[in-house]
């Protein structure tokens, strides 16, 4: 199926902004001490749809909340009784701008964990019921490398509207799904028309250029296929070595999604939460009785590289790690997971 | 909301004391209709919670072809299991969510020689199976059940296996570490025991074993030596779990789900795993 593009200029984007959130339920990146996350606004001036990506956090807890209430319960002589717990907040209507591309890419790499076999509908609902509006970054940081992954930087799927910078102060609106197409036709930005065909060439353009500004590169086939045979190497100890197994990495990732699940109890009261865990944890699997399956930091790490960039690929067909950097960004320690994997995809074959 | 997650209530009928540190508890939904629906298969496993304590993995011990209940039996080994040993009673409610994970292969198993190799509580799961051979007979041929523990006092399900006894083609064999004054069964660790006194039959025999780590890790090698095929040899694996169903994370080995794709798997396929167990 093939959809609309249009062709506006900042000012229309700003009114068409304005516009959605004026009647829609919406959700930007607003600022807080020099980060970005993304809350529900109620005007434009609130929120940085530009916002910059090394300081902007992910919008995977609007589809995966940091923790979410289970249930309750209540004990009593009469007996004890389980109930839902309120109408989740985030599960109407609603429209998302200015999320990253690689972000988006994210939650388009979940959904194969959550549809596989037992269905997670409310991941599923949160996302269907969202418009995602990303903006095509005109330039990497220091940490991205996202155009090495396998994503089709073509097709876009992975957001509803695509918002890409053309030349001479042209914005090009691009619905990527029949969701996206819907709400832009009934959304549209003011003074908006279909470019001319020219518009291909320069988004093309537009890209090649962004792509230039990558400091880091990598051929992720060939260390997906080096990875896979290197279980053994003593490369994951040294690339891993100064974690200090703080977690930030996996709780600022778009695609991590190991999460616990805990009770807290008052009186004869209770809720059960779920809420995010990491296998950088060091007693994410350590079972009762004391048997730890991965007893060393460097076995945890070797899980959490492998997880993204080989067990996923071979259970699901797509790389976990989308490329966003923002581990290594937030990392204490300075590791970088674009590091670890190719130190270990370069380090000699164990016999 | 969580819809995956919600647990629905069970009341605990009965609580049997196995061991000082093992009870079974015989459960039954509060909803008749969800008793009656609920169904399972042997070596498949649920979420168990006690209500402001947490929740644990447990098989269902029982099988369901004794109808009207569910049997977990709980070893007491961390905070949540200590808790449900304390402060569950009779008539308390507790939440479960299940059954999951894959089971044994009731089919693939028909018309074999069954020998169970158990340890302490990874009689637990055998017990669910063994009970449905029992109750499907005809579908199976000689039963052997090697159980040990570390002393007599540690042996689960001490009644049902006096019944298991009186069954014509059913061979029961027990063992426990150290000799007892009392105890007139065999004497020795498991592995020791099945290649010195059981010796089993290895042609059209299927082995299926469960017990702790490091009875299995020998076990695996005794079969082995008395010439069992590792596609013949089928094990329950214990990985620390949450979800139970396939989105937390935490069973992974590999590109495997334990909770799903297991917890049953031949010692072939185990062998093909990442050792990360
Ligand atoms: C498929 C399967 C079947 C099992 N069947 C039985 C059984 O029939 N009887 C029995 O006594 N035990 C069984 N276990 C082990 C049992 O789940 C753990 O002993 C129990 O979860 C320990 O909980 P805890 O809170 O007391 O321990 P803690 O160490 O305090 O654990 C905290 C949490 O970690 C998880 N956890 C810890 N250890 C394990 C573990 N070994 N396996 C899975 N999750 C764990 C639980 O969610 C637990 O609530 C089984 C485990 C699995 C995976
Ligand atoms: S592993 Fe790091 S680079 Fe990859 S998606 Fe997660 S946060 Fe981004
Ligand atoms: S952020 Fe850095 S130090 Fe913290 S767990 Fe991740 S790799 Fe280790
Ligand atoms: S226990 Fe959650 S994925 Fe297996």
């Amino acid at each position: 199926m093939s959809f609309s593009t249009f062709v506006t200029d900042t000012a229309g984007l700003q009114k068409m902004f304005e516009a959605i959130i004026s009647k829609h339920e919406t959700y930007a990146p607003v600022e807080k001490f020099g980060k970005f996350d993304y809350k529900k606004v109620s005007s434009l001036k609130e929120c940085n749809p530009d916002s910059p990506i090394d300081a902007t956090m992910s919008v995977k807890p609007l589809f995966f909340p940091r923790a979410s209430k289970i249930i309750k319960y209540e004990a009593s002589s009469a007996g004890t009784s389980i109930h839902e717990t309120d109408e989740d907040p985030i599960a109407g209507k609603r429209v998302i701008l200015g999320v990253k591309h690689c972000d988006a890419r994210g939650l388009q790499v979940l959904e194969a964990v959550n549809k596989w076999d037992y269905i997670d509908s409310d991941f599923l609902k949160r996302r269907a019921n969202t418009v995602i509006f990303s903006t095509r970054c005109d330039k990497a940081d220091t940490q991205c490398f996202c155009t090495s992954l396998d994503y089709d930087v073509e097709n876009l799927d992975a957001m509803d509207v695509a918002i890409i910078n053309g030349p001479d102060g042209r914005i090009y609106l691009c619905a990527r799904t029949e969701k996206g197409e819907n709400f832009l036709t009934q959304n549209p930005a003011p003074g908006s028309r279909n470019p001319e065909p020219i518009a291909q060439e320069e988004m093309k353009k537009q890209y090649e250029t962004f792509a230039a500004s990558f400091r880091l590169k990598m051929d992720y086939k060939d260390v997906n296929e080096k990875m896979s045979k290197r279980f053994d190497s003593p490369a994951f100890e040294e690339a891993s070595r100064n974690c200090v197994s703080c977690n930030t990495c996996a709780f600022i990732c778009p695609t991590c999604h190991c999460f616990k699940i805990s009770d807290e109890k008052i009186r004869d009261t209770g809720l059960r939460y779920k809420s995010y865990d990491s296998c950088n944890n060091a007693y994410f699997t350590l079972e009762a009785g004391g048997h730890n399956p991965r007893p060393a930091k460097y076995r945890r790490w070797r899980q959490r590289s492998m997880h993204k960039f080989v067990y996923y690929k071979e259970r699901f067909g797509v790389n976990l790690c989308v490329g966003c950097g923002h581990c290594a960004i937030s990392c204490p320690v300075n590791i970088s997971i674009f590091e670890v994997v190719n130190h270990v995809a370069n380090a000699p074959v164990e016999s | 909301m969580e819809a995956l997650l919600v647990p629905s209530l069970a009341k605990v009928e009965r609580i049997i004391q196995e061991t000082p540190d093992v009870r079974t508890y015989r459960l039954k939904f509060k909803d008749d209709s969800l008793m009656e629906k609920f169904s399972w298969h042997p070596g498949q496993f649920v979420e168990f919670s006690l209500l402001g304590s947490g929740e644990c993995t447990f098989c269902i011990s029982s099988s369901v072809t004794r109808k009207g209940y569910f049997d977990c039996s709980i070893k007491k080994a961390g905070i949540v299991t200590a808790d449900i040993h304390t402060d569950l009673e009779e008539g308390d409610d507790v939440g479960i969510r299940g059954p999951y994970g894959n089971w044994f292969p009731t089919d693939d198993i028909k018309g074999k020689n069954l020998l169970f190799v158990g340890g302490g509580i990874g009689l637990a799961p055998l017990r669910s199976l063994i009970q449905y051979a029992i109750d499907n007979r005809s579908d199976y041929k000689d039963f052997t059940i090697l159980y040990g523990a570390r002393t007599s006092a540690d042996l689960c399900y001490k009644e049902e296996i006096e019944e298991w006894k009186k069954n014509t083609g059913i061979r029961v064999v027990l063992t426990i570490d150290k000799p007892e004054d009392t105890w007139k069964e065999n004497v020795g660790v498991v592995p020791k025991i099945l290649e010195e006194v059981v010796k089993p039959e290895i042609a059209n025999t299927k082995v299926i074993t469960c017990g702790p780590p490091i009875m299995i890790k020998y076990t695996l090698q005794s079969l082995d030596r008395l010439g069992f095929s590792p596609e013949h040899v089928i094990t329950t694996l214990e990985m620390k779990m949450q979800c139970g169903l396939g989105k937390c994370g935490r069973c992974n080995i590999g590109s495997t789900y334990i909770c799903k794709d297991g917890p049953v798997f031949t010692y072939a396929q185990l062998k093909a795993l990442p050792d990360e167990f």
